[in-house]
């Protein structure tokens, strides 16, 4: 035992975090690495990132003790509770010369009104990512969530599909589907959502989050319901790889839950200077180009427009046109009550 | 022996489902392609890219001081429990030491979470993982310090108080040399499951101290790259190694830790 | 004399103070006061951001236990994790029994070689066992099914079985197989009445090993499952880790702590009920 003393000591410094770390816990594949890269080397800081593939998975997490991160990258409905929650700290504009750059449309948010707490960074659609070779074989519409909901479609791809692991965002899908708002929280409307995913669930592989992204590159997946980001990435995967297929995505017609990503300061944020850095840092047009050009989200930053890649802003499923954002809605947070009832039925969908 | 043959098939088959799966796991490690999923040619860059990765250093390195820690604890209160079980026999202290061990993990480290933040109101991080490690461990180390003692001689204990030892100089001179085998088994066993746990951290880790387990975790989650491979590969070689060290130095330790 | 024999026996009340005390306390400090607030929590409502809604305002209730027993769902979920438990101990007593057996048998030098060789893999940490097994099953388009599931608990947890196996058969006496050959019993009848009744309690044993871990898992369905693989260990991470629904979770968590306790009894009986015989 004696002996173990000293090397305990070695191993402190190391284990003793950094003092000049900013703890950030964002989407996956939210971020690229160069801009993180870059990010550091400008602020002389280190950038420790953690990970989630759902804002529910997110709220849970902190609820459950996860204090001490100092930025957060939530969706609106998320940014809401977070505030109602007390558990977040205003914004300093005064600290983020760059909060110009915010195009005027995403400012004063329905969540967050005056932007008091959130700056929004990037936007994402829920939508179909599907092997555009495989489904020209097949014959098969790729604008309707008829794709991963009606059988007929479904029989010659069972065991290709991939649904999000979220039953906020399946049911939303299921909602707009049957032509009712993704936001619906009717208990009958909810019950026949319920019985739509039932039926087509047997032709689907597994519920997934993020892992989609790699089987849709690999073709182990033919059709997956995912976020618009992921759908770029699995793409630029798949050509990196010389695979023998293209991916493609679409809004499906019937509408799609969109998301407003923005960066908001934790309350307990042991280095909220850092996170006001890093925020401003993000503002700027180059840097914000990055989450459109390499990452394939939608942009809330005017100055990026002109640095952003002609056939990422032409891609009508990152930055959709005036047309589709009509069919397009935010998630709104539940209640416990609606929560409970929610988790019933999708253990119901889960075990049936 | 007449049906050594069909035994030898079966026991070849079942080395071979504990084996080709990890085979594969290391050989894709020094696989050229991001997506990995078939051979594209011989690279290292994956094993230069973890030792580069500032997280993945860190994540070694708090598992190491956490196993090392908690399996020190954990076999000093193990060894105690050990000794108490078997010398005074107590009531409660079986049910204390024996439960943590034969429940689901997940029980654990549910009712830990619950403790640590309803009742304590505690920042997670090292010290909720270490206190949760300790507490697993406790039972394994007790018990194989037991049995230990249940093998040996009363009369040995006996006749060093008759020769007017002291409790404590009994223990010093006497038990101690005797159980070291068991206790250096329990440490190993204590250390062994620190550094694998997954379940239990799982739950009670905290923003900023991430183990190697959470780490593999997270990218088989969210990014599988062949540097999940790499970083599995060097952790069965480090457990390789511990195991050959524990052969070398603990023979029988090995033979009934588990 | 009689002063210094209580005083003997204050030291020796004294000693076993002090060497029961410290892992009693610190047992009862972390892991029975969370057992008991996990049962305590069982009885609350959720917050409105999760966690628990303060005791004052929402006071106890059975609200969680009544939503699990409502309906058949959560049941469902335990007996399948139950099917599922039980079929990964009969595949692990079927693989190892052959495996144990032929290490027995081995020359006494080679055994602690081959000891080791079933050791080695499981000393790699178990979520890269599963992880070589989504690099297997995905190109055999196995992964995400059932089968996965099966697969990778079973390989997970084959160790635990293989050792207590091990430990158990390396105690027969050889001298009764012999006997029994010499009576004229042929291989099959040897093992039928011979070593497997001896074995039976390193099949209890290494069934209990494997079963009990089995029912709480929820990396193996999580990574390899498909969209029917949830067990009863998914349920009560979703409560504490997705769904923010503590009171569900703490109920949920007691309801396998029950089924794992009328396992243990049921195994202790068996055991009990072998040796008597």
């Amino acid at each position: 035992m004696k002996r173990l003393l000293p090397a305990l000591l070695l191993l402190a410094p190391l284990v003793a975090t950094a003092t000049d770390t900013l703890h950030l816990y964002i989407w996956n594949n939210y971020i690229s690495a160069q801009t993180a890269t870059r990010f550091e080397a400008a602020c002389g800081c280190r950038l420790k990132q953690d990970y989630y593939s759902d804002n529910e998975e997110m709220l849970a997490k902190l609820e459950a003790g996860a204090t001490g991160y100092d930025l957060l990258v939530p969706t609106g409905n998320a940014v809401e509770t977070l505030i109602r929650k007390g558990a977040l700290q205003p914004v300093d504009r005064s600290r983020l010369p760059h909060f110009a750059n915010v195009d005027p449309a995403f400012r004063d948010p329905w969540f967050d009104p005056g932007n008091r707490y959130s700056v929004p960074y990037a936007t994402s659609v829920t939508l179909l990512g599907y092997n555009a070779t495989k489904l020209t074989e097949l014959g098969l519409p790729t604008d309707t969530w008829a794709l991963i909901f009606e059988p007929a479609h479904l029989v010659p791809l069972k065991g290709r599909v991939t649904v999000l692991n979220s039953p906020r965002e399946l049911m939303a899908a299921a909602l707009r589907y049957l032509g009712h708002s993704a936001q619906d929280t009717d208990p009958a409307h909810w019950r026949a959502a319920r019985d739509l995913i039932l039926r087509a669930k047997p032709y689907w592989a597994t519920f997934s989050n993020s892992t989609y992204i790699k089987d849709l590159a690999l073709g182990n997946i033919w059709v997956a319901h995912g976020y618009s980001n992921d759908m770029v990435r699995a793409r630029a995967d798949a050509r990196a790889a010389g695979r023998p297929f293209a991916i493609g995505f679409t809004i499906p017609k019937e509408g799609a839950v969109l998301a407003v990503d923005s960066f908001v300061i934790d309350r307990a944020a042991p280095r909220p200077d850092l996170a006001h850095r890093f925020i401003d840092f993000m503002l700027q047009g180059d840097n914000a180009a990055d989450v459109s050009n390499l990452i394939g989200a939608g942009n809330p930053n005017r100055a990026a427009r002109p640095a952003i890649r002609p056939e990422v802003a032409d891609e009508p499923a990152i930055f959709p046109p005036a047309e589709t954002l009509t069919r397009l809605e935010m998630l709104r947070d539940l209640d416990p009550r609606q929560r409970r009832l929610l988790a019933r039925m999708w253990t119901e969908i889960k075990v049936k | 022996m007449k049906h050594s043959a069909w035994l030898w098939t079966a026991a070849l088959a079942a080395y071979a489902f504990l084996y080709v799966p990890l085979a594969i796991v290391v050989l894709f490690s020094f696989n050229d392609s991001e997506l990995n999923a078939s051979w594209v040619r011989f690279t290292t860059r994956w094993y230069a890219k973890l030792l580069g990765d500032p997280d993945m250093l860190q994540a070694a390195a708090n598992s190491l001081l956490i196993a090392i820690a908690s399996s020190t604890i954990a076999t000093i209160l193990g060894t105690m429990a050990g000794i108490a079980l078997h010398r005074w026999r107590p009531r409660l202290l079986p049910f204390l030491v024996l439960t943590p061990v034969s429940m689901p993990e997940i029980l654990l480290g549910v009712s830990l979470l619950l403790f640590f933040r309803q009742v304590l109101d505690l920042t997670l991080g090292l010290f909720s993982i270490l206190a949760a490690h300790v507490t697993f461990s406790i039972g394994f180390v007790a018990i194989i310090v037991r049995a230990r003692l249940a093998g040996m001689d009363e009369e040995i204990f006996a006749a060093a108080r008759d020769l007017g030892a002291t409790p404590w100089r009994t223990f010093r001179r006497v038990t101690l040399p005797l159980i070291l085998p068991g206790i250096v088994a329990g440490f190993l066993m204590s250390f062994t499951l620190s550094i694998d746990d997954f379940v239990i951290t799982f739950f009670v880790a905290g923003v900023g101290v991430t183990t190697l387990p959470l780490q593999i975790y997270s990218m088989i989650k969210v990014a599988v790259t062949p540097e999940v491979n790499a970083v599995s590969t060097l952790l069965m070689a480090l457990t390789l190694t511990l195991i050959a060290l524990a052969a070398r130095f603990a023979p029988d330790t090995l033979r009934r830790s588990p | 004399m009689r002063g210094s024999s209580s005083t003997a026996e204050r030291g020796a009340r004294l000693t076993r103070w002090l060497v029961t005390a410290p892992p009693a306390l610190f047992l009862v400090v972390f892991f029975l006061v969370p057992a008991l607030i996990m049962a305590a929590a069982s009885f609350r409502e959720p917050g409105e951001f999760g966690g628990l809604a303060p005791l004052a305002s929402t006071g106890l209730t059975l609200e969680a236990y009544r939503f699990v027993f409502d309906d058949v769902i959560y049941l469902e979920v335990l007996v399948r994790s139950f099917a599922v438990a039980a079929l990964t101990t009969v595949i692990c007593l079927l693989l190892a029994y052959p495996l144990a057996l032929l290490i027995v048998r081995s020359p006494k030098r080679q055994r602690d070689r081959l000891v080791l060789l079933v050791i080695l893999p499981f000393a790699s940490n178990f979520l890269i066992r599963i992880y070589a097994w989504m690099m297997i099953l995905g190109p055999l388009e196995l992964l995400y099914t059932p089968f996965a599931v099966i697969a990778g608990m079973v390989y997970v947890h084959l160790p635990f079985m293989i050792l207590p196996l091990y430990t158990n058969l390396e105690k027969h006496d050889p001298v009764l197989l012999e006997a029994a050959q010499d009576l004229g019993a042929g291989a099959w009848t040897r093992f039928r009445r011979v070593t497997w009744p001896l074995s039976l309690p390193g099949v209890l044993s290494g069934a209990a090993l494997v079963f009990i871990p089995v029912l709480g898992m929820f990396a193996v369905p999580e990574l390899l499952g498909g969209t029917g693989d949830l067990l009863i260990g998914n349920l009560i991470k979703e409560q504490f880790l997705d769904n923010r629904d503590w009171p569900l979770g703490a109920a949920l968590s007691l309801l396998l702590t029950a089924a794992v306790l009328a396992v243990a009894w049921l195994s202790a009986l068996l055991t009990r009920g072998r040796s008597a015989s």
